[in-house]
């Protein structure tokens, strides 16, 4: 008999991914842990969420798990083809409709207490120590949509001043954004790693610790964020039911394409 | 049929050293990595690369040594390499000038090139490092006379003042490559599946070699012209190379070859075993047809994209399972 009980902390990740995303939301997703959570809402917490990629795949429904978000896998079975600068114009045009009606997920190297995103390098610009891919379509999707964050949490990536912004949060406080001339009532809503869930105080737009899984702490959380943020809000979240386990591991990641199952 | 080359025909006429270069296709999607193979077997240089996202396409001609300037807005065999490494290696060692826009901006500069303007207004990379920053600075953009001066402009948006915006300048390709499922005699092109910025690339470029799976008659590709999304007049060089976007995906055809991007992964990770790479598998194969030869028929055929789906999946095994 499979064991469901063992869950990881990356399951928990991908759960706090789809638990996210409410009923009826486009979630714009790219590959990896968003994928795999946002295939879980569409099953589990929201049937009627739709899932759209930066590469112009609209309203996918992938059968197998992509690689990448132009993988054929996202292709096949989905309503529209369109061509990436389609998809850059309908999410440059998303100030025409509620600030709920989308939600996208990004990830990176290091982040900030305001959610400023750095996904392009490690040290100086000119001269890295460590070069990753670039902004993607994370820079485009951190200007007009609401986004969640995911992070591996360590202090060195949750850090007081990251080496680049890649991708903007609420810059230094909440005028930040418009400040610096991006729309305001857009930003990251939430950060979600593998010690738990933080969310932006609406006053002053910093992170603070929402909730932490039964494997973290308070205390954990603070030792492992190179920034002071705020515990005195923070409640411990339930681990994950066995069932949803079992969904995770047979059906939406059956291969262990993002989520491996401990031995 | 004065449009029909062979691959080393096609790449010696409109390639040449110090062109402004662009590649159609997504990371590991309809990649043209054989035209890329004979860029590398030819030997033309120091090249503006700016392709959008990019994957083996952008990390090959970067390892090999032939960018000059690279235009980078993303770059990783996505799912197998999180960022491609002779690339990541160029930037680390200071070997190779490089920009980087956000992949938005980037298909923009393309699309503002294909519908002629003379540049795109945006609200996008502003409060970011994209706009603190520049990969390349202006002395050196001056030096290069197919680089724009400026990466960027930021000016009051004249409609509406006090509001900052983000002028970028279009780039001005000399030869774009694509690869693509169908083409006709005369240049006309059937792209299946997600065309990402490929017809852009073929209106925006001063020569466009195609390279595609099966070459038809104008007839033949007429009958449906509403498939069709390039026409004749963009396109200068056609080349029918099966498999030619191998180990990319090409919907509808074929899948990514897996075990070959493990093996790209593992051999990119130094110069020396790249370079043994590149001998194996660009420069000792001579051409297409033996790297097709080397890779093997039974390999290919397990590629194959399955009806319905567009990628590869194992029927008789989805059949027994039920």
């Amino acid at each position: 008999m499979a064991d469901y009980t063992n869950y990881t902390n990356r399951e928990m990740q991908a759960i706090s991914i789809a638990k996210s995303i409410s009923d009826g939301q486009i979630a714009i997703v790219g590959t990896g842990l968003p994928l795999i959570g946002a295939a879980l809402a569409k099953r589990i917490y929201a049937p009627n969420c739709t899932l759209i990629v930066e590469s112009g795949l609209m309203d996918c429904a992938p059968i197998e798990v992509p690689r990448s978000v132009g993988d054929i896998r996202l292709m096949a079975h989905c309503a529209v083809q369109w061509p990436n600068v389609r998809y850059v114009g309908f999410q440059a045009n998303e100030w025409l409709h509620d600030t709920s009606r989308m939600v996208a997920f990004i990830g990176g190297a290091q982040i900030d207490a305001y959610g400023n995103v750095n996904s392009t390098c490690i040290g100086d610009y000119h001269n890295p120590v460590t070069r990753f891919t670039g902004s993607g379509g994370a820079n485009g999707i951190a200007t007009f949509v609401n986004t969640i964050i995911m992070m591996q949490h360590e202090k060195r990536r949750f850090m007081d001043k990251i080496d680049y912004v890649t991708s903007a949060g609420w810059i230094d406080g909440p005028d930040g954004r418009a400040k610096v001339g991006l729309p305001a009532n857009r930003g990251p809503q939430m950060v979600v790693t593998d010690r738990g869930i933080m969310k932006f105080d609406e006053q002053t737009k910093r992170m603070y610790l929402y909730g932490y899984y039964e494997t973290s702490s308070p205390e954990d959380i603070i030792e492992n964020t190179g920034f002071e943020i705020d515990v005195s809000k923070a409640i411990k979240i339930d681990p994950p039911t066995p069932d949803i386990i079992k969904i995770i591991r047979e059906e939406i990641d059956p291969k262990q394409a993002f989520i491996k199952v401990p031995q | 049929m004065k449009k029909v080359y062979q691959l080393s025909d096609a790449i010696s006429k409109f390639v040449h050293d110090g062109d402004y270069i662009a590649f159609g296709g997504f990371t590991t999607n309809r990649k043209p990595i054989a035209a890329v193979s004979e860029i590398i077997r030819q030997g033309q240089k120091d090249f503006i690369l700016d392709s959008g996202p990019t994957g083996s396409d952008a990390d090959m001609l970067i390892g090999a040594g032939r960018v000059k300037a690279y235009i980078n807005c993303y770059t990783a065999n996505s799912g197998v390499t999180n960022v491609s490494r002779r690339f990541r290696h160029a930037i680390e060692k200071g070997e190779i000038l490089f920009e980087d826009y956000s992949q938005d901006a980037a298909v923009l500069m393309f699309h503002g090139a294909a519908l002629g303007l003379p540049y795109v207004p945006i609200r996008m990379m502003l409060g970011t490092g994209l706009v603190d920053h520049w990969g390349i600075s202006k002395e050196d953009r001056q030096k290069i006379d197919k680089l724009p001066n400026d990466k960027f402009l930021i000016q009051d948006d004249p409609f509406n003042p006090g509001h900052q915006i983000v002028l970028l300048p279009v780039p001005k390709i000399d030869v774009a490559i694509l690869h693509v499922q169908m083409a006709s005699f005369d240049g006309t092109c059937r792209i299946d599946g997600d065309e990402f910025h490929d017809v852009d690339l073929a209106i925006a470029s001063k020569h466009c070699i195609v390279t595609c799976e099966e070459l038809v008659t104008d007839e033949y590709i007429r009958r449906e012209p509403s498939l069709n999304t390039i026409p004749g007049f963009c396109v200068d060089a056609v080349v029918h190379l099966p498999h030619g976007a191998h180990p990319s995906q090409c919907y509808g055809c074929y899948d990514y070859d897996n075990p070959f991007y493990v093996m790209y992964d593992k051999a990119s990770k130094t110069q020396e075993d790249f370079d043994q790479f590149l001998k194996d598998w660009v420069y000792d194969v001579k051409d297409h047809s033996g790297y097709l030869n080397k890779l093997g028929g039974a390999r290919l055929a397990d590629l194959k994209a399955v009806p319905g789906f567009g990628y590869h999946t194992d029927m008789t095994k989805m059949a027994q399972e039920g």
